[in-house]
């Protein structure tokens, strides 16, 4: 019975696998297609959804209709269709403009640490998330690994008895070996 | 006398009475004596019913047209229609602060009425806490911010509201953020009552879980009727901007979603103690900071007409609420060790944590984006924009991984999960995935970051719907038809399958913004009488426009018609609104809904009768949004729904354990 649980489990698992390599390869395909075939018109619509509007209100200049909005439009297509990368437009604009032209913090200077900070609070919240799981798994290691062994099988059947009760709130995980468990817990209880 | 007047003095009597309550009530609490308690109790009543007086006052003041009151004339006109003197009443800052003060009011009086469901020991420290904060923003009206102050010259007619407010949307929107916010005050004082009172066990947790789950809907609620308005009335074709104010509403709402998870796990397994209680009292914190941002106007943003000047002490409350709240958490933080021990990652317990861990991600990137500009210009000189851009970049991903984690974790078991058992129930929502991966390109959908995340929208949705789906099946095998084996699901496991429809609902609504994110059609364009121009498939030809002049208005119409494949399919008139009191123009927007794309006109300019400058936007399956919103309030209601058998229950089972208690209680029903 169980081996042959265990050997559906690994059909399920390389099943599970190749789905997920399946997915990979789609996104990896469009991926590579997308870079290699931007047009100039997607570029200019990147690039100018980063410039603030100067007369609007939280509007970027690829969204605005303003007269001005249009006129830097044209700007970055002529820039960008000139041979420019689309750092070096944004930094055009920030000389021109003013650093707050740009509507996200740059990837360098001061403005880094905006990218950065929630970036290393993220990695660090991780590792804590982490550290907080290894220390529980490591105190219910001990608990469980020291005194309470002898009196395990004691307990055992209330133990069943208990997950039972969590598992039966999840239909789902009323597995076929669970319903012969119960079985035998009611016998135990016959006893 | 004018109404004006008893206003004022029913709220010098609230204060009075707030100052009386919080007093009895810490006696209550210190000295162990029910009788303290139960005057506090009904004090917190009478304080209330003064609010309820004040607001009504206020209200009367608004009907009969007095203009002596400034707030009345500074918020209202004669020409304004009589339902929208209920957004006068919150149209300014001192009427919305009273507001709150209002609803602040009935959600104690709530608590008063209900409070035997709540651990008796933890009464008196919520009154108090109640009573403490109601104290600060009924002193705050009755000094810097009174709305009922007068003016020395009467004025014939008043200024009226901000045209953008006299929207359906704007009777919902404010209210219902306002309210949201105050409610997560309770919460706090369980909070705070538990760690005073130091019994931190799972009972304050169980008190406040309706409570918070009430307030995540009611803010919810808030965030979404807000996104309608945006949509309808701005006319930049969307209804989310990172806009700082809209962050602020979208904080504690993060962080009430992340506690209402681990409170699950502090309920069944007893970790998480500390993480809750901080969680609490960090809901409550972000509202009093989004209240003082909006106030203050230190961060730029669209909601400028909230500014005033009483932002700063907003700031006092605030320092004062988190030194207060730090230094009791600290107190007692040895009493918070977890009961239980942790088996294993890969378990239900484990997918909480991820999902608090991405919430509070989300929430602390957007905090950052909020303040950054202002670190960035103290201590960089630097002035600074962070706008969408950064906002999609940082929350898109953890976004994407929270509906990941959405659909993973009802899949995980409590405590651990086999291996077997996950394969099992992940294969049929994995393999359904890859199939929208594949699919999605066929149909010409080439993005790759919008695949990824229909992708993982699709297997989440999928997840859902096969566990429900085996559910079902389940109980059919034991002799249930199909409808009534769903019913019986949602019937007995309420509150779960409550929470798979609030995934549900928003997997619809993620699907809705990647939808109008990532393949919105803009389309500007100037038109002469009967030339038409053509978006997504649909061909509009413009007929001309109209000017009328309205009391107090000039309105400008736009006529125009909407064809597909020859056929005539509408006529539209979009417009705008031009308010002489006012500079600000309003717009007639134009939404037809067709299958689930919005076709949004919005007139841009206009020259005459015969020429006209449009936007048009073709925002592809934004109706998702609306009705995936809709469906997470409907599962909040089903997890709020109070169990009826389960509730009488346990009340005989305290009846029996406290018996002395009872003959004090039903003593109190029949006075």
């Amino acid at each position: 019975m169980k081996q042959v649980s265990r050997r559906q489990g690994r059909g399920w698992l390389l099943l599970t696998a190749g789905v997920l390599v399946l997915i990979a390869a789609v996104w990896s395909f469009l991926w590579f297609r997308a870079a290699s075939n931007q047009t100039l018109d997607e570029r200019v619509q990147a690039v100018s959804s980063q410039i603030k509007c100067p007369v609007c209100q939280g509007e970027s200049i690829a969204q605005s209709t303003t007269d001005l909005a249009r006129q830097m439009r044209a700007t970055v297509r002529e820039q960008l269709a000139a041979g420019k990368s689309e750092q070096e437009v944004l930094t055009y604009f920030q000389e021109h403009y003013g650093s707050d032209i740009v509507w996200a913090p740059q990837w360098q200077g001061f403005s880094l640490l905006a990218w950065l900070v929630p970036l290393a609070l993220l990695l660090g919240g991780l590792a804590l998330v982490f550290a907080t799981l290894r220390d529980w798994r490591a105190v219910a290691r001990e608990t469980t690994g020291g005194n309470e062994q002898p009196v395990s099988e004691e307990l055992e059947p209330y133990r069943s008895l208990l997950e039972e009760e969590l598992a039966e709130e999840d239909i789902l995980f009323r597995s076929p070996a669970q319903s012969k468990k119960q079985g035998k817990a009611s016998g135990m209880e016959a006893k | 006398m004018y109404f004006s007047e008893l206003g004022f003095i029913s709220l010098i009597l609230a204060a009075l009475f707030a100052v009386l309550t919080l007093v009895l009530a810490v006696i209550g609490a210190w000295k162990k004596r029910s009788q303290y308690t139960s005057s506090a109790r009904h004090g917190a009543l009478v304080v209330a019913a003064f609010l309820v007086l004040a607001t009504a006052a206020l209200v009367i003041s608004f009907i009969t047209h007095d203009f002596g009151v400034r707030y009345v004339t500074e918020h209202s006109s004669r020409s304004m229609p009589w339902y929208y003197v209920w957004a006068a009443l919150y149209g300014g800052q001192e009427g919305s602060l009273l507001f709150w003060s209002f609803s602040l009011g009935l959600f104690t009086s709530l608590f008063v009425l209900t409070y035997k469901r709540a651990p008796a020991v933890l009464v008196p420290y919520v009154i108090a806490t109640l009573m403490g904060i109601q104290l600060f923003l009924v002193l705050m009206l009755l000094t810097v911010s009174n709305p009922f102050v007068r003016l020395t010259a009467i004025p014939a007619d008043g200024v009226g509201l901000n045209p953008l407010l006299l929207d359906p949307g704007m009777l919902l929107h404010p209210p219902l953020l306002l309210l949201g916010f105050m409610s997560f005050s309770l919460p706090y004082a369980f909070a705070v009552a538990a760690m005073i009172s130091g019994h931190l066990n799972s009972e304050w947790l169980r008190a406040i879980r309706r409570w918070t789950l009430a307030s995540w809907a009611i803010q919810s609620a808030g965030l979404l009727v807000g996104a309608w308005w945006a949509y309808h009335v701005l006319g930049w074709g969307g209804y989310w901007g990172w806009d700082p104010v809209e962050n602020a509403a979208l904080l504690p709402w993060l962080t009430s979603s992340a506690f209402l998870h681990s409170t699950m796990v502090q309920e069944r397994r007893g970790m998480l103690k500390v993480w809750n209680l901080f969680l609490v009292i960090a809901s409550f914190a972000l509202t009093i900071f989004g209240t003082f941002e909006v106030r203050s106007g230190l961060i730029s943003s669209v909601h400028s007409f909230a500014y005033s000047d009483i932002g700063g002490f907003f700031l006092v409350f605030l320092a004062v609420v988190i030194v207060f709240s730090t230094g009791l958490f600290l107190f007692r933080l040895p009493r918070l060790r977890p009961d239980q021990e942790f088996d294993s990652i890969v378990s239900r317990e484990g997918v909480f944590l991820l999902n608090n861990f991405l919430l509070l991600g989300i929430t602390f990137a957007t905090l950052w984006g909020m303040l950054f500009p202002l670190l960035s210009s103290a201590l960089n000189k630097q002035m600074m924009t962070v706008g969408p851009p950064f906002y999609n970049g940082v929350n898109g991903p953890l976004f994407a991984l929270l509906i990941l984690a959405m659909g993973v974790g009802p899949l995980l078991a409590w405590r651990r999960t086999s291996t077997s058992v996950i394969w099992r129930n992940i294969g049929v929502p994995l393999v359904l995935a890859a199939l929208c991966a594949i699919i999605l390109p066929l149909c010409g959908i080439t993005n790759v970051l919008a695949n990824i995340a229909f992708s993982i929208c699709a297997f989440t949705g999928a997840a859902i719907l096969y566990e429900l789906w085996r559910g079902a099946r389940v109980r059919h095998k034991h002799g249930e038809s199909y409808p009534v084996a769903v019913f019986m699901l949602f019937k007995r496991y309420r509150q779960r399958y409550g929470g798979y429809i609030v995934h549900l609902g928003l997997v619809f609504l993620a699907i809705g913004v990647i939808a109008s994110q990532f393949f919105q059609i803009q389309h500007d364009v100037t038109l002469k009488v009967g030339q038409q121009t053509e978006i997504a498939g649909y061909q509009l030809v413009f007929l001309g426009n109209l000017q009328q002049e309205e009391t107090g208005k000039t309105v400008v119409t736009a006529q125009f018609q909407i064809w597909r494949d020859g056929k005539l399919l509408k006529y539209i008139y979009p417009g705008r609104e031009v308010y002489h009191k006012m500079d600000q123009p309003v717009s007639k927007i134009e939404i037809t809904t067709f299958g689930l794309n919005d076709l949004y006109v919005f007139l841009n300019d206009w020259d005459g009768p015969t020429k006209v400058g449009v936007r048009l936007f073709m925002n592809p399956l934004v109706p998702l949004i609306w009705y995936g919103g809709g469906l997470m309030l409907l599962g909040g209601l089903l997890c709020w729904w109070p169990a009826a058998q389960q509730g009488s229950r346990v009340r005989s089972q305290r009846r029996m354990s406290v018996p002395e208690k009872d003959e004090k209680q039903s003593a109190e029903v029949a006075v």
